[in-house]
């Protein structure tokens, strides 16, 4: 919403998500730039243009690079985020069930439970990277680690 | 690689993947902390080898043949030994045990009678509706915590109960509704949902949501405006839905419920809740599963259950089975025994300071695979093969269903499990005419 309020708000139809609304939502998904609204480069929103530029420039900064940060001091390696991490569950059909997945571990799984530790293994199969829309603001194994030992991060 | 049973709590994991040469353990997948450390004990700094007697103040090495006739000289002379333990040996160790415990004229016991088998011996009277793991996995859509911290006690029970996707439970996490009611915010209400429900009691109240329970099952508009035991009228509406509502329940008991106190009057309106809820609800029903701690907890309740009748707390006198008021604990308190045997477990960092300080005024025979606090103050100490990792043996998981433990791997030295020490004691006794 704090990006609505910058925009021109007349619903011109001249960008892709048509109305103003939408391209506040593409704005904040990174579907779209700023330079991708044709009045907001007009000089009558040059003040507009700047402070969109500022809120999204510095969000922008912030999302390089997805990490998860598992920490091996906390874990207890119950082995939840191997069972309800959604890419395991299509690619390790024992983890359907709570079991722990086959060894050695498949192409696409993302955690496995070794020496009694949660382990990270192959970040770029992550729905954060790899889905679209919704499904790419996945966040299960964070939320429902008990120990709190998984954080999502951008660096 | 291949998958074995893990024996490192109750819940004995049939999935963990270990890579062995047949010497030692390189690799464990799939485990729990609990179940590496397990694993780990094989060439842990703790671990004893060789049998050991006491010589003044320290603990010397001796050879197993003079062991044993120490043991048995012990036995001979004592006249009211005690033997406890026996929730981490298989059910074999366990049945050779309670033979020993017959032919010495012993009192035998388990770690059982202090946690779950309290349960399992009120279950005589009301009955207990039980369900297997695997059907709460396929089935259940309502899971309740009630006294237990399964994210530390048994770390794989969460992951295996309410977020694997069963048969008829596709989704998972999004259809199995979690309740905890606990006193204190434990590491297992990290879990908790949007669509679940924690409940904080009051400390020992547990008994007054209980009745408040069984009332409301009986009559719908007698909640209390002021709600019970901590918990408002709008949370104890929604358990009663759920319990009442709920196509497959299931409830694991922890020790939370079991306060010494009251907990024979506690679990008697528990189960018969229970009972209550079985027998008005029509979609489905409600499960229970006590979580004891110990691997084989459930298999001692078993085998005395089986062979004698009874539980726990195995009297015998003339080589007969013999009623006794007194449990183990009475026991030590009033000092009713000359000699303890003690089996898998350590007593005297468990018990309170009083009892543990008269369990050590009597000679005492310990029988474990690892140093305790127990076999540094024993008479005599027999080390032990692990079991599920050294030997096989059968033990049962905490839903009361049988799991093959496997050998893995070789004992240091050749050391005996616990059933081959047992039953060698019982043979020389036998030979001895004892």
């Amino acid at each position: 919403m704090d990006l609505y309020k910058f925009l021109p708000k007349t619903n011109c139809k001249k960008c892709t998500p048509k109305t103003c609304m939408a391209f506040a939502l593409a704005l904040l998904q990174g579907k779209v730039k700023i330079e991708d609204c044709p009045p907001l480069l007009e000089p009558k929103y040059k003040k507009e243009y700047e402070t969109l530029k500022e809120l999204i420039g510095s969000e922008e900064g912030q999302e390089k690079e997805l990490k998860i940060n598992v920490d091996t001091e906390l874990c207890d390696g119950c082995g939840i985020c191997v069972t309800v991490c959604p890419v395991n569950a299509r690619y390790c059909p024992p983890t359907l069930s709570g079991k722990a997945p086959d060894y050695p571990p498949d192409s696409h799984q993302l955690f496995q439970v070794k020496q009694g530790k949660c382990e990270l293994l192959n970040i770029k199969f992550c729905r954060r990277i790899e889905a679209e829309g919704r499904e790419r603001e996945c966040r299960v194994c964070e939320t429902y680690c008990p120990r709190e030992a998984i954080k999502i991060e951008y660096v | 690689m291949k998958r074995v049973p893990c024996s490192g709590c109750s819940l004995l994991c049939d999935d963990i993947i270990v890579r062995s040469d047949g010497i030692f353990i390189d690799e464990v997948v799939g485990a729990c902390i609990k179940g590496k450390e397990h694993f780990d004990q094989v060439t842990a700094k703790n671990r004893q080898t060789s049998p050991m007697h006491r010589e003044g103040n320290n603990m010397k090495k001796i050879e197993w043949d003079q062991c044993y006739n120490e043991v048995t000289e012990l036995i001979k002379k004592s006249k009211k030994p005690l033997l406890y333990g026996f929730s981490t040996v298989s059910c074999e160790a366990q049945l050779e045990g309670i033979q020993l415990a017959e032919k010495i004229n012993g009192h035998i016991d388990s770690n059982s009678s202090i946690c779950q088998g309290k349960v399992i011996e009120r279950s005589k009277l009301e009955g207990l509706t039980l369900t297997t793991i695997g059907e709460v996995i396929n089935k259940a859509d309502l899971i309740i915590l009630w006294g237990a911290n399964p994210a530390e006690s048994i770390p794989r029970l969460l992951n295996k109960t309410v977020f694997s996707r069963g048969k008829f439970r596709m989704t998972g996490r999004e259809i199995k509704t979690l309740i905890i009611v606990d006193p204190v915010q434990t590491a297992s209400f990290g879990v908790i949902g949007v669509r679940d429900l924690s409940l904080m009691i009051d400390p020992g109240k547990d008994i007054d949501l209980i009745r408040v329970l069984k009332d409301e099952c009986c009559t719908a508009d007698s909640i209390p405006s002021e709600g019970v035991a901590g918990i408002d009228t709008d949370d104890l509406k929604r358990l009663l839905l759920h319990l009442t509502g709920a196509e497959y329940g299931v409830i694991f008991m922890g020790q939370g419920l079991l306060r010494p106190k009251n907990d024979y009057e506690t679990l008697k309106e528990f189960l018969e809740l229970i009972e209550m809820i079985n027998s008005k609800q029509k979609k489905g029903r409600i499960a229970l599963i006590t979580m004891g701690g110990h691997y084989n907890m459930t298999g001692f309740d078993h085998v005395a259950l089986a062979n004698y009748g009874q539980t726990g707390n195995l009297n015998f006198r003339n080589n007969q089975l013999e009623v006794t008021e007194k449990n183990t604990i009475q026991k030590i308190s009033s000092e009713d025994f000359d000699l303890s045997i003690i089996v898998g477990t350590d007593p005297i960092s468990h018990l309170p300071a009083n009892l543990s300080s008269k369990l050590m005024k009597h000679p005492i025979i310990v029988i474990d695979n690892k140093k305790s606090a127990t076999g540094e103050i024993a008479d005599l100490f027999l080390p032990s093969a692990i079991t599920g990792i050294e030997c096989e043996g059968l033990a049962y998981r905490l839903d009361h269903v049988p799991i093959e433990l496997q050998k893995i791997i070789n004992p240091p030295n050749n050391i005996p499990s616990d059933e081959e020490i047992l039953r060698e004691l019982l043979k020389r006794l036998k030979d001895g005419g004892s």
